[in-house]
Formats: C-alpha cells, sequence, structure tokens
C-alpha cells in the first residue's frame, strides 16, 4: 500500500547547459513556466500557496545569500512563504520529499518546488578547487569531487572485477539516451574506446566518466491526491520516501563498494511505498560519475552487488533493458545542475510514468519510478522518491 | 691574528655531554653541478647536490633526521626536555617555526628549547646551547637538529654547491656522581669547545629575498677569512697536536674545497667528504652531518672535530667517540639515493620558477580559526579513541563523539605512522597550488585508526591496494604566503621501506595520552 497522499500535477525544466546567457533568476523563471505550461487542465500562477527552493552552493557560485526570497520574486509571487533546503547532492530530491510533507501537513496545498543551480558562474578550476579547498583544512586537501568517489571504483576493482569497460558502458549508454533528451546537456554519442581514451582526471577516472558542470532549473508542482484532478487526469503520486545519512568523510566509510546511506534511504522508501525493487519499472539514479551509477543499481537492490558492472556492460540497464536506468541521460549527460537535478530527474520519472517521453520511452508495466540522489561529504546523504502512477 | 687568539673554552673546563643517538635526512632530488653550469651557458660543475621537491623544505628535513636519532636512541619524544633547532633560515622568518616543528615531533607542551638561526652557523649553535641546557641541568635528555635547505640566488656561485640536508643529535646529560661518571658509558660525548669571530660579508640574503646572494670573491675568502678562522677553531681545541688523538674532521664547506684545505693546516683527515660529494653544501647541517659519517666510519676510541662556520664565526667542537653511535651507520642508506632531476625541475622544485597566474586560494585561511583548530591535531598527528569501543575517530575535532558506537567519552591518542592501503585514487589534473599527480590514500593503520591523507606523486604509477605505507611530514602547499605542513603517506618498498623513508614506521613518540587535552 503506497503512501499516495500527494499528486504531482505538473513538471518542467529548462534546457541543461553552460547558460552563461542566463541569470539564476531567469533560470528559476524559466522551469517554472515550463512546469505550469505542462499542468494538462492549467493552474494559475497565483494559485502556489508555498514553495520551497533547491540550491546547493550559492555562496560558491556567485549567489551568495540566497534564502526564500530571490525565487519568488523571480517568478512573480512575491509575498508567498518560501524555504530555501540544502542537502548536498541530494538537495533537489530532499526539497521534494519536503514539498511533499508540507502537502501532506495540510497547512499548504498547492506547494512549487523548484531547483536552481549556477554551476558556471564561476571558472572550472574554483568549482574543482572549492571541493579541495573545504572540510577540515588539512586532512581534506586534495579531495576534490572525483576524489569522493573514485576511492569506490578502486575498490570496487580489485574486489569484484569490474572494469574500464564496464565502467565505459554506463557512460556510453547515458550518452546514448542524453541524445534523445532534448533538455541533455550533451547531445552525442560516444562510444566505449572514447571513453577509455579520453583525458586521465582521478584514476581510476577519465574524463568521460565524469558529470559535466552544468546550470539549469526544475520545477514540480504538489498537491493533494484529493485535489489533484482539478489540475490533471493522469496525475503521479508521491508513493513513498526515504532519507539516510552516514558519516561524512571518506575513511569513516564502513565500505568502499557500496554506499550505505543509498541502501538505507532505498529500504525506507520500498517499505513507504509498499513495493521492492521488482516492482520499479525504471529509474533515474545518481550517476555523477560511471562507478556512482554502478554503486547505485547495486544498493538499491537491482542487481547483486558486485554485478553492477557487468549488468551494465550487458545492457540489462538500457531503455529496452530489464530495467531501465536513467533514461534521460542521467547525470553524465543531462548535466549536474545540483540543486536541480533531483526535480528534473523527477520530471523524467513524471514523463516516463504518463507515457510522455518520446523517442526514450520505457516500458511501464507495474507503474512506479524509482528516482535517487546520494552525496554530500563522503556521499553521507541519500534521499530516494519513489512516484506511482497508480491510485492504490 | 685570529690564529694567535687565546681559546676561551678548553677541553678542561667544558662539562661533556653524553651523544645517545643520531639521526640524517636528505631531500628527494639530486642535481647535478654539471647542469647548473650547462644551464648558464658555462662547461664543467662536478657532482650533486640535494634539492627539496616542492613538498620538502628545511622543516620537514628536521623532522625526518629527528624521528630516526629518536629511533636510534630509543627515547621517546615525550621523554625530551626540550628541542634545539638551528637552521638559517626557518620556513617562518618570523613565526611558529618552532612549534609547528616540537609539535610533529610530538615533543611535551611544556619542553623548552630554542630555534637558532641567520647563518649557516645556527646548527652549531643549536648544539652549543643545548649542550649548556644539559650542563647547567636545566635539561636531562635534548634533541638538537641542524638543517637547512637553502635557496642559492639564480646564477651565482653558490648554486652549484648548495644542497640540502639535516642532522639530529640526541643528547644527554652525564651523572657526574653516578656510575658512569665520566661519561665513558654514552657512545659518544662532546667534550670541548671553541670558537672564532671575524664581521666579514660573504653570503647574505636580505628581507623578503627569497634566495641566498653570493657576491664575495672566493679566493680572496679562503685564504684571508675561511681557513685562518676555522683553523683557528680547530686548533683551540688542542686536538691534532703530535702526540694527540687521531681527528677525524668534519667541516662545513660552500665550495668542496675549504674544508680539505682545513682539514690539512690542521692535520688529520677529513670524514665530511663522502656526505659532502652526495649532498652538496648542507650549510647548518654540514658539520653535523660530516660528524655523524665520521661517528660510522670511525673504529673507537677516537675523536671527531667539528668544525661550523657562518655568518662570520667558527666554531670548533670535539667528540669522543666511544662505541658504535646509534644511527649513524644508516646514514648513507637514507640520504644516500635521490631522484636526478634537470635544472628547470629543480627551480621550479625549489619555487623559483612559478606559473604567472595566481593560485586560486583555499577555502580555509592558515590564519583562519578552522585552519587553528586543524593544524594542531594534524601535526600532532591526533586521534579520538572511544572509551567505550575502542574505534579511533580521526580528527578529534571534528569528532565530539565515537563514530563507532556514538559515546561521548574520548580519549585523545597520537595515531600510529604506518598501516596499509584501503583503497585510493590518482588526481592527474590539479590546478596550483596543487600538484598533480596528487595521491589521495585511505589508510587502515596499525592502531586500527583508518585515514585519509596525501600521497606522494613518486607513488603515482605503482600504488596498489594493500601496499604498506608510512607517513611523513611535508610541506603540502604555500597559501597566502604562509606554509602549511601536513603528512603524506609512502609506499614501502619490498626491503622494508625507501631509501628516504625507512626507519620512519611506529608511532610518534608512543602513545601521548593527554598530550592535547582529553576529548569530550
Amino acid at each position: 500500500m503506497s503512501w499516495n497522499k500527494v499528486a504531482v500535477v505538473g513538471a518542467g525544466l529548462i534546457k541543461f547547459g553552460e547558460l552563461f546567457e542566463q541569470s539564476y533568476e531567469q533560470m528559476a523563471a524559466g522551469a517554472f513556466d515550463a512546469a505550469l505550461a505542462n499542468v494538462d487542465k492549467g493552474l494559475d500562477r497565483r494559485s502556489i500557496d508555498a514553495a520551497i527552493v533547491a540550491t546547493q552552493r550559492g555562496t560558491l557560485w556567485g549567489q551568495e545569500g540566497i534564502g526564500g526570497n530571490t525565487v519568488p520574486s523571480a517568478l512573480g509571487l512575491s509575498g508567498i512563504p518560501c524555504t530555501r533546503v540544502e542537502n548536498a547532492c541530494p538537495t533537489g530530491s530532499d526539497a521534494f520529499r519536503i514539498g511533499a510533507m508540507v502537502v501532506a501537513s495540510g497547512v499548504h496545498d498547492v506547494v512549487l518546488v523548484i531547483g536552481v543551480e549556477k554551476m558556471r558562474d564561476k571558472s572550472a578550476q574554483e568549482g574543482l578547487l572549492a571541493r579541495a579547498a573545504s572540510g577540515h583544512p588539512l586532512y581534506n586537501r586534495g579531495e576534490t569531487a572525483p576524489v569522493l568517489f573514485a576511492p569506490f571504483a578502486t575498490r570496487h576493482m580489485h574486489e569484484f572485477g569490474t572494469t574500464p569497460e564496464m565502467l565505459a558502458a554506463v557512460a556510453v549508454k547515458n550518452h546514448h539516451n542524453g541524445c534523445l533528451d532534448p533538455y541533455a546537456h550533451f547531445q552525442n554519442e560516444i562510444t566505449v574506446d572514447q571513453v577509455l581514451a579520453s583525458a586521465p582526471v582521478c584514476r581510476p577516472l577519465r574524463l568521460l566518466d565524469c558529470c559535466p558542470q552544468t546550470d539549469g532549473a526544475a520545477a514540480v508542482i504538489l498537491t493533494t491526491a484529493e485535489r489533484a484532478h482539478e489540475f490533471t487526469d493522469k496525475p503521479v503520486f508521491v508513493a513513498g520516501f526515504g532519507v539516510a545519512t552516514d558519516h561524512p568523510y571518506l575513511h569513516e566509510k564502513s565500505t568502499f563498494v557500496g554506499l550505505p546511506a543509498t541502501t538505507a534511504a532505498a529500504e525506507r522508501a520500498y517499505a513507504m511505498a509498499g513495493v521492492g525493487p521488482g516492482n520499479i519499472d525504471m529509474a533515474e539514479v545518481h550517476d555523477c560519475f560511471t562507478i556512482t551509477e554502478i554503486l547505485d543499481i547495486e544498493d538499491l537492490g537491482f542487481v547483486d552487488k558486485g554485478k553492477g558492472g557487468p549488468a551494465s556492460l550487458e545492457g540489462e540497464t538500457a531503455l529496452d533493458g530489464r530495467l531501465p536506468v536513467n533514461p534521460s541521460g542521467g547525470l553524465l549527460a543531462k548535466g549536474h545542475p545540483i540543486g536541480a537535478t533531483g526535480i528534473a530527474q523527477l520530471t523524467e520519472c513524471w514523463w516516463q510514468l504518463r507515457e510522455e517521453a518520446g523517442d526514450r520511452q520505457v516500458a511501464i508495466r507495474q507503474g512506479y519510478a524509482l528516482q535517487h540522489n546520494v552525496g554530500g561529504r563522503g556521499s553521507g546523504v541519500a534521499v530516494v522518491n519513489i512516484l506511482t502512477r497508480n491510485r492504490t | 691574528m685570529v690564529e694567535d687568539a687565546a681559546p676561551v673554552s678548553t677541553p678542561g673546563v667544558t662539562t661533556a655531554v653524553a651523544v645517545l643517538g643520531v639521526g640524517a635526512a636528505a631531500p628527494s632530488l639530486r642535481l647535478a653541478a654539471s647542469d647548473v653550469a650547462g644551464a648558464w651557458g658555462s662547461g664543467g660543475g662536478r657532482g650533486t647536490v640535494a634539492v627539496c621537491d616542492s613538498d620538502e623544505d628545511t622543516l620537514t628535513l628536521a623532522w625526518q633526521a629527528a624521528v630516526r636519532a629518536l629511533e636510534a636512541a630509543g627515547v621517546e619524544a615525550t621523554a625530551l626536555s626540550g628541542l634545539w633547532w638551528g637552521t638559517t633560515r626557518p620556513p617562518f622568518a618570523e613565526g611558529p617555526s618552532h612549534a609547528f616543528l616540537s609539535t610533529a615531533l610530538g615533543l611535551d607542551a611544556g619542553a623548552t628549547g630554542m630555534l637558532c638561526a641567520g647563518s649557516p652557523h645556527a646548527g652549531m649553535e643549536a648544539l652549543l646551547a643545548a649542550w649548556d641546557a644539559l650542563a647547567a641541568g636545566h635539561a636531562r635528555i635534548a634533541l638538537v637538529i641542524a638543517s637547512d635547505a637553502l635557496v642559492p640566488g639564480a646564477g651565482t656561485a653558490g648554486e652549484s654547491t648548495t644542497g640540502a640536508g639535516a642532522a639530529a643529535f640526541v643528547l644527554g646529560a652525564l651523572d657526574p656522581a653516578g656510575s658512569s661518571g665520566n661519561g665513558s658509558g654514552a657512545p659518544a660525548r662532546l667534550v670541548a669547545r671553541a670558537t672564532r669571530v671575524m664581521a666579514a660579508v660573504d653570503r647574505y640574503r636580505g628581507d623578503a629575498e627569497r634566495a641566498t646572494g653570493d657576491v664575495y670573491d672566493g679566493r680572496l675568502f679562503r685564504e684571508e677569512v675561511f681557513v685562518p678562522l676555522l683553523a683557528a677553531a680547530g686548533r683551540a681545541l688542542g686536538a691534532g697536536e703530535q702526540g694527540g688523538p687521531g681527528v677525524g674532521w668534519a667541516i662545513a664547506d660552500p665550495d668542496g674545497k675549504l674544508a680539505p684545505a682545513v682539514a690539512k693546516r690542521l692535520g688529520g683527515a677529513l670524514v665530511s667528504s663522502t656526505i659532502q660529494a652526495t649532498l652538496g653544501d648542507t650549510a647548518s647541517a654540514a658539520a653535523l652531518l660530516g660528524a655523524i659519517q665520521g661517528c660510522a666510519d670511525a673504529e673507537p676510541p677516537a675523536v671527531v672535530g667539528l668544525i661550523a662556520y657562518g655568518g662570520g664565526r667558527a666554531t670548533a667542537v670535539s667528540l669522543e667517540v666511544g662505541r658504535a653511535v646509534p644511527g649513524a651507520g644508516d646514514v648513507v642508506a637514507t640520504v644516500g639515493d635521490g631522484r636526478r632531476v634537470s635544472y628547470v625541475q629543480a627551480i621550479r622544485a625549489r619555487g623559483q620558477l612559478e606559473p604567472m597566474s595566481d593560485p586560486i586560494p583555499m577555502g580555509v585561511p592558515p590564519a583562519g580559526a578552522a585552519f587553528v583548530r586543524g593544524n594542531v591535531e594534524m601535526l600532532a598527528f591526533e586521534g579520538a579513541r572511544c572509551r567505550t569501543c575502542g574505534v579511533i575517530s580521526t580528527p578529534p575535532s571534528i569528532h565530539p563523539r565515537c563514530t563507532g558506537c556514538g559515546g561521548g567519552e574520548l580519549d585523545v591518542v597520537r595515531l600510529a605512522r604506518a598501516g596499509k592501503v584501503q583503497t585510493f585514487v590518482v588526481n592527474q589534473t590539479m590546478p596550483p597550488p596543487f600538484q598533480a599527480p596528487l595521491p589521495m590514500v585511505v589508510i587502515d593503520l596499525d592502531d586500527g585508526a583508518r585515514i585519509m591523507v596525501q600521497g606522494s606523486s613518486v607513488d603515482a604509477d605503482d600504488l596498489a591496494i594493500d601496499d604498506r605505507v608510512t607517513l611523513a611530514l611535508r610541506l603540502y602547499a604555500t597559501e597566502r604566503g604562509i606554509p602549511v605542513y601536513g603528512y603524506k603517506a609512502f609506499r614501502m618498498t619490498a626491503t622494508g621501506g625507501t631509501p628516504e623513508m625507512s626507519g620512519t614506521s611506529g608511532a610518534i613518540g608512543g602513545s601521548a595520552d593527554g598530550a592535547g587535552g582529553g576529548g569530550r
């Protein structure tokens, strides 16, 4: 029995990319307009009762001091209650979870959850080093974003024989999917050989094992299950969600072949939704690096521990595979504007469950889609949201 | 002239002290003098000099030599009365150089000591000051370190002879009333000393100048200043006289010619020539490093005469070797090897060749509160051990509670400095101030703690899971003009350690519970 107290009645995003020509506020306005336009029966912007804004690193990327007021003003909604949420890479997915709880609480009926992130207003080098310079001033010096995940690849290869070709297969698949997604940052096919020949970044990861730095924004509109039909005849419900934490430093990990926060968040989400991994038709998971997707599909229970590499190589996660993963192109091809990432993944799940995903539409059999982010220092925060088109 | 001056201190009135152990360290790079000559379009140049890699400096060399000396002497850092450190140019011209080194070595927070600087005589001054403290009864066991990693001015005569290195002596007071009243039980004893002064400008460096200038006339100074002054100091010891004990001389030597000339003038063998040929002029460390070589080569009983010079002062010290000096025999193995680099690589490593772009500032400035909190626990290499479950959480400042059981009763402990690679990565592209390749290594330490620290770029191609590694203090970066230090992991070879890293396993001075106050 799924939770299903809250419905998604509108969702949308702007084309992701290096959006040098757009301000943070313009990106937010574009995502909101896209979500409004996708409400089947229309929704007056003044019907929004409250908003949750997901922006992860305002201070890093140049939007210092973003609070709850920046976005409502940009959307023409100045005055509404609005709170900014920050929770590492799952910022967007956690904002969604909080938005759902706000609606379920009965305090606000129609809630906008909007993720906005400017990644490229500062140089790529500054972005790289910002991570290497945070945390403990000495123990973490040199810890760039790839350093947070590459140690898992080293160990996964050591214990399970996972190969660079298996990692590359993830990037090749997600780039292929990105070609079918008009919102993706990258829309070019790549080959395994190209991945293996790309520049070494953080051994064992190469350039094409890594997601790009991307600007973007995405928005969803939530309301109660009871009111959903005022706005659409094809509502998608929040079946369940889970969030979990783990120690925040790499040297505190209990394992380097999995992310315990993902496993714990998934257990909670599955229990709340009353389903298991076998009920999921498609998933949008956190593939900031190729190894991350391999860890994810194991930790989420889609494949056995250690089998993520072969499963990726053999096409189990392709659009026509046993369980399609990241049909939108994922973070690797669609991009990873952190606060917007989770909301954009949920938008993809919404489209897929409504069977509106065009050339990248996957087969929907049981009516459940799973969305997942993991991140923060030591990948110590994970959020899993499960959506369904089934009323009960 | 100086040669006729009467000795101020004579062997008869000097209180002897014991040498309990010694250690040496050299940086990891070697530069051929011929490459220096070639860079400036001239021919010639013989031998090599030792050059610091970008993560080495006088402080990291001093640390390494001291760790080895303490291990050789079998002395815990917490047992030391103090640290006497001599270096021409401390890493902070004005600042906490001594406190950083003392903390990293694990001396008690109440330990005494001194930082001597300002000329290559500084290493000798540290030795004399420690000796005085022991003789006065103000110290029982003293750690003396002489280290230098001078940056010679580009194109100066000193460029092809200036090396780098460090020597450490663990000294102990002799108990006049005890059974070893004359110190005959000690491996070696410092027994006599003499200083001579002549105010003359030779090498110099002004405020804010990176490199050492060198404009004196070499032949003039050798004939009129150096040889007479050093020989006078040596002669004042009374050693080398007809019928005296055989003396081997360890003499600081800026150009490879002075020491043989002084030794010839005094009579006796030159024992410092091997070290000199390997490392070049190690300035403050030269006489002490030479003496370690002398101890290694000596057939006891023997006498080694140390002569240091710098800033217009020459001091000679007489060291009586009664038996094998712990640590001395390792000197060639520990400082002999290095990686040969080109002239361009060497001056880049020394910071004399920098990219035009400004390094991107780090998030935590070295003067910030977070840095102050983090720096001490990094230098002291501390963890927080849970009284309930025994798990060690690192570092203590970010762990008010145990990462294992959530318990709140934690004791600050010093971590083991060796362990096994759990997993690792190699950053292969990094903007300044970092230099790629930069491994980051997750290590299961021998005491059960787990940490992640930077690895050595040298190991980038060979590092593997389950490799044994040791940790050594290195210069992480110079951030906003301030040197930043931390430990780096070094892969141990099948034979038990890299030449530069052997003998560094084990805890720093053992457990030092309460060194940083109890955990909360």
